[in-house]
C-alpha cells in the first residue's frame, strides 16, 4: 500500500477531478434515462401506428365484405359492379400493417441487444464510479491530514 | 434542436477526459498510474462501448419512426 507521504499530488487538482467525476456520472445518468425514453417512444409510437392500422384493416374490411355482397346483387341483376378498389384498400392496410409489425420485431431485438451494455454501464455508474470517488475522496482526506491541511466536507 | 443522448454522453467523456488529461499534470506518483489503469481506463472503455452501442440502437429506432410514417 502506498503511504500518503508518496503521493505528490495538487490537492486542488484532484478535488476539481473529484467534483467533475461525480457531475459527470450524475449527466450521464440523465443519457442513459433519455436514452430509456427514447427506445419506449419508438415502441409505443410503432404500437399507437399498428393500432391505426388494425382499425383501419377491420374497417376495409368490413368494405370490401359491403362491396362484394352489393356486387353479388348487382350481378344477379345483370349490372357490372367492381370491388377492385376496395381489394387494394384492404391490401395495402395489410401490407402497412405486416410492416409495422417487422419494425416492432426488429426493435425488440435491438432493445434487447442494447440492454446488456446499458444495464452493465448503469452498474458502471451507480456502483463503481462512486467507489472510484470514495477513493479519490480517501486520497485527497490522506494528503490533507498529511500536510495539516483542516478536512472540509466530502 | 436538443442533441440526441449519445451526443451528449459523447461530449461529457471528452469533458471529463480532458479534465483527468490536467488533473495528470498534477498528479506525479505511482498511485496516478495505478488509478490511470485501475479506475480511468475501464471507466473510458465502457463510457465509449455504451455511447456506441447507444448511438447505433437510437438509429434503429428513428429508422423505424421514420420509417413507418406512411
Amino acid at each position: 500500500m502506498t503511504d500518503v507521504a508518496d503521493i505528490h499530488a495538487d490537492i486542488d487538482a484532484l478535488k476539481e477531478f473529484r467534483d467533475a467525476l461525480t457531475e459527470f456520472r450524475h449527466a450521464q445518468r440523465e443519457v442513459v434515462e433519455r436514452g430509456d425514453q427514447e427506445i419506449e417512444v419508438t415502441r409505443a409510437g410503432l404500437e399507437d401506428k399498428a393500432g391505426q392500422w388494425r382499425s383501419l384493416l377491420a374497417r376495409r374490411e368490413a368494405d370490401f365484405a359491403a362491396c362484394q355482397l352489393a356486387a353479388a346483387a348487382e350481378l344477379a341483376a345483370g349490372r357490372p359492379a367492381d370491388c377492385s378498389a376496395e381489394a387494394t384498400a384492404v391490401r395495402e392496410a395489410q401490407e402497412r400493417l405486416d410492416y409495422i409489425r417487422r419494425w416492432q420485431q426488429r426493435v425488440e431485438e435491438e432493445a434487447s441487444t442494447f440492454r446488456g451494455t446499458a444495464d452493465r454501464f448503469r452498474d458502471l455508474l451507480d456502483l463503481d464510479l462512486p467507489r472510484t470517488e470514495n477513493h479519490l475522496l480517501a486520497i485527497i482526506s490522506g494528503l490533507q491530514a498529511a500536510r495539516g491541511i483542516p478536512v472540509t466536507g466530502s | 434542436m436538443p442533441a440526441r443522448p449519445d451526443e451528449d454522453g459523447d461530449h461529457l467523456l471528452r469533458m471529463i477526459d480532458s479534465i483527468w488529461q490536467k488533473t495528470q499534470q498534477h498528479w506525479l506518483d505511482d498511485m496516478a498510474g495505478h488509478f490511470d489503469r485501475a479506475h480511468w481506463t475501464p471507466l473510458l472503455a465502457e463510457s465509449r462501448t455504451y455511447l456506441r452501442a447507444l448511438g447505433e440502437c437510437l438509429e434503429v429506432m428513428s429508422t423505424a419512426q421514420r420509417d413507418t410514417e406512411f
